[in-house]
């Protein structure tokens, strides 16, 4: 797996629930008739709408780019182990990825209490697992305890998105309790991302190890695992006695489709030949070079958003060159990143003018903070005390200023996004020292400022927690962050009750990370799909993963 | 020969605990490990503190040297231990792969040798001089094509264009042309030019004018006559070319996309999964020797000369 999987969609808070919430609402389905399910005219799913009627039947072929790793559930957020356990397992709760509003799906209601310590969720009755055992209260409070606790002696980690977890209480075969140890706002939006995955009492109480195997995985969702061929294929059934879905989708009873194929192709251009030649359906990861033989084929490219901290380089104030902070303020100023959307990306990729993609919650815009003015670049180093040397790179005490960054796999085009900015700060006078990625030495190296001055990265979570998780010291800690300040209000972000109040903090944070130079965001990363015409009904979850649930196939053309 | 072979038995035994004690310490020496790179996912949250207790899990606190004898001895008694990354015993993963691979590396073993037999037959039966020349060029052309190019190339012409062969999906039978064609041409090279030099230099001796001079003809003589004499050398090369083999199935299966012993591979690379790069280090030293091993008892049996030496 490599050190940075790309978006995890974890998240701890969802503020609009923590308000409602003191007053001890029952949100029960109102929500959906308000939830505005119906998909925009002209999103794709919008178009499939133009199709005629959804028909049984027939086989999705779905290309992979990566085999899948670790199916444990809160390692769910790779992408290829999250587009299977999308299809086989269902939560406790749905976001709707328009509004991002919780919305019910297994639990039909819930209570949560003033300050945020007492969930009660109700069971919808008659759901099963496809091992035919009941989905009730004591089936999720086993889930919930390994996600909040952990498990030592099975090797289980916690999950990153719930917590301050104490325990779990069954009231009544269909009603279940959690109890916290501190008010955890954000555990509501927690129950619905695809690490909330709810599985059979049998596959939870397995080790680790155990849990990894796609073949001991057992769900409640519309398909099951028919066939594994380990790190080729993938065969998913649709389950006839499906019955469940979230009340706001459209689509009820059993899944369209009868069975999916997942394929792992690791070559991008087999994946978008076999597309465009119809032997396959759907593929995941279209290069941005590739997105337009794929249009031009009259074939439809999904770009996804993804909702979360931007594709950026961060700097690490930790290297003995990076504490300068005038130095990190000129690489901002340095970089160009309309420069490189215009040269290696797509409109899919917007150009970010934020820390934070401008769909994630808490968004402030900083665009004229972020502006390219290579002038000011060279001023602020000239006054730093950064003179040209001989070969145009800067120096200081006999110091040049050169900085290593690795080629990070899991983001587009990293190789070259850092080629280009490497040229952009020769410009400048700086030199960027791009390694490519081995996995050995960049686990290593990845945490040494010195060697690592610079991350290449992003994270996906539609949440306002998404920041805390890339910035916090005891999170993923891009910078390698030694800032007090920076931690601290990371953590009042989290703890904040008061959805207007919160964004307020995170908008604040935005600010202090551009302001520090920590970031130099460069676009807001999709998930780029690709589908065939007679593919339709496609969804995506809030932060890009694909379900099929809904997906049917018509006559092709 | 009982002698011949045991010593050969010997020294088969000395390669292959090499090979597993080189790769062993050079796994070794690599910076970071599979543990840290499975479990600094920075989604699985783990601290300094929790990832060294899970490492303490996997190799129960022993130090190096009583690892490396605990590994060999699991080797000896046939036990691969676990792949770190998917947590699966390395036999099974190994017993999933192999088959595969096997039948790619077994029929592209075979086409190539066909592809080098006939150019280097032709070249040598052709008069032409021109066709002859081109004939002889074929093989540097071949050793020079990237396998990964071919195979992008094969599938985009004559699966994606011709739609010939579907790549995804299709019996297995038409999942092994394409990638059976890309690992015979790169391997076919090195054979079709020892063979046609070896044809070139036998024609050249005394004995090929007094057959002719007997009545034969030509493509009596080159088959009957010069064929068997100029097999040996390119025999040794057939046998050495089996690497490539390996080399070459890593890309072709990563291009069309086959599991097997080169994907394992590559992914056991990845991941820095020691004990399933182990486990493939010592098979393919294994195989290695096997090949070479029979190669050497065949030549005796192609040519009278040698027996009297081994046996």
């Amino acid at each position: 797996m490599p050190p940075f999987t790309k978006g995890s969609p974890m998240s701890r808070s969802r503020l609009r629930f923590a308000a409602a919430s003191a007053a001890t609402l029952a949100v029960a389905g109102l929500l959906g008739a308000c939830g505005g399910t119906g998909p925009a005219a002209d999103s794709p799913a919008g178009k499939a709408k133009a199709a005629g009627r959804p028909v049984y039947g027939g086989t999705l072929t779905y290309l992979e780019h990566q085999p899948p790793t670790c199916l444990y559930l809160p390692a769910a957020g790779f992408y290829p182990n999250g587009g299977i356990l999308n299809q086989i397992t269902d939560k406790l709760t749905w976001q709707n990825p328009e509004t991002l509003k919780i919305e019910p799906w297994i639990a039909t209601k819930w209570e949560i209490d003033k300050d945020a310590t007492e969930y009660t969720f109700h069971l919808r009755d008659g759901v099963t697992f496809s091992d035919g055992t009941p989905l009730d209260a004591e089936a999720v409070a086993a889930n919930f305890d390994v996600y909040g606790l952990g498990d030592e002696k099975r090797k289980l980690p916690v999950a990153e998105f719930v917590n301050n977890y104490e325990r779990s209480e069954v009231i009544d075969p269909l009603t279940v309790r959690f109890h916290f140890t501190k008010p955890s706002p954000g555990f509501l939006q927690g129950t619905s991302v695809i690490g909330a995955g709810l599985v059979s009492k049998k596959t939870i109480a397995l080790p680790y190890e155990e849990q990894c195997r796609l073949r001991n995985i057992v769900g409640s969702g519309p398909f099951t695992v028919k066939n594994q061929v380990v790190d080729k294929e993938v065969d998913l059934a649709a389950r006839g006695d499906y019955n469940w879905a979230p009340p706001s989708s459209e689509h009820q009873g059993r899944a369209y489709l009868d069975e999916i194929k997942i394929i792992v192709t690791p070559e991008d251009n087999v994946r978008v030949g076999a597309l465009i030649s119809g032997q396959a359906d759907f593929v995941r990861y279209v290069q941005a070079y590739d997105e337009a033989t794929v249009k031009n084929a009259g074939f439809t490219v999904y770009a996804e958003p993804t909702r979360g901290v931007n594709n950026g380089l961060y700097l690490r104030p930790g290297n003995s060159i990076l504490k300068d902070r005038d130095v990190r303020k000129a690489l901002q100023a340095g970089t160009n990143a309309k420069e490189v959307v215009e040269t290696l990306f797509t409109s899919g990729y917007p150009v970010a003018t934020s820390v934070l993609s401008r769909l994630a919650q808490g968004y402030t815009d900083l665009s004229k903070e972020l502006a390219y003015d290579p002038d000011r670049a060279a001023r602020l180093l000239d006054e730093a005390g950064w003179t040209r040397g001989p070969d145009g790179v800067r120096e200081k005490d006999g110091r040049k200023l050169q900085l290593g960054v690795f080629v990070s796999g899991p983001q587009p085009l990293s190789k070259q996004t850092l080629e280009l900015v490497g040229q952009q700060w020769a410009k400048i006078g700086v030199k960027l020292e791009i390694r490519p990625a081995d996995a050995g030495t960049q686990a290593v190296d990845i945490k040494d400022a010195e060697k690592t001055a610079v991350a290449h990265s992003m994270v996906g979570r539609a949440d306002q927690d998404v920041i805390k998780s890339h910035f916090h010291s005891r999170n993923r800690d891009a910078i390698l962050s030694d800032d007090e300040k920076l931690d601290r209000l990371l953590e009042e972000e989290s703890a904040e009750p008061d959805v207007t109040k919160r964004n307020a903090k995170v908008a604040e944070i935005q600010r202090y990370v551009v302001d520090q130079g920590y970031a130099i965001p460069l676009f807001e990363e999709p998930q780029v799909y690709g589908g065939a015409p007679y593919v339709h009904g496609v969804a995506f979850e809030a932060v890009a993963r694909p379900s099929f649930y809904s997906v049917w196939k018509s006559e092709r053309e | 020969m009982a002698r011949y072979l045991l010593r050969r038995a010997g020294q088969a035994a000395f390669v292959l605990w090499a090979a597993f004690t080189v790769a062993y310490v050079l796994l070794q020496l690599l910076p970071g490990d599979s543990i840290l790179i499975k479990f600094q996912n920075p989604e699985l949250g783990l601290s300094p503190r929790q990832i060294e207790e899970i490492r303490a899990y996997y190799d129960g606190g022993a130090s190096p040297l009583e690892s490396y004898a605990t590994t060999l001895l699991g080797f000896l008694r046939g036990g691969f231990g676990y792949s770190i990354d998917t947590g699966t015993p390395v036999v099974e993963r190994l017993a999933e792969a192999l088959p595969a691979t096997a039948v790619l590396a077994g029929s592209g073993f075979l086409l190539a040798v066909l592809i080098a037999v006939v150019i280097a037959f032709a070249a040598g039966h052709s008069r032409t001089s021109w066709v002859r020349d081109a004939l002889l060029a074929v093989p540097s052309l071949f050793v020079s094509v990237p396998v990964f190019w071919l195979g992008i190339l094969l599938i985009q012409v004559f699966s994606f264009r011709l739609g010939l062969v579907p790549v995804i999906g299709g019996s297995a039978l038409q999942q092994l042309v394409l990638p059976v064609l890309t690992l015979a041409v790169p391997i076919a090279a090195p054979i079709a030019q020892v063979l046609a030099r070896s044809v070139d230099r036998v024609q050249a001796q005394a004995f090929v004018p007094v057959v002719a001079a007997k009545g034969a003809s030509r493509w009596w003589i080159l088959w009957r006559h010069v064929a068997r004499n100029a097999a040996l050398p390119a025999l040794t090369v057939a046998g050495v070319t089996f690497g490539e083999l390996i080399a070459g199935s890593v890309v072709t299966e990563t291009v069309f996309g086959r599991n097997g012993i080169g994907r394992l591979t590559e992914q056991a690379v990845n991941a820095q999964d020691t004990p399933v790069m182990l486990a493939v280090v010592v098979l393919a030293a294994a195989v290695f020797v096997l090949v070479n091993l029979a190669v050497d008892v065949l030549f005796p049996v192609l040519d009278p000369r040698l027996r009297a030496v081994t046996g």
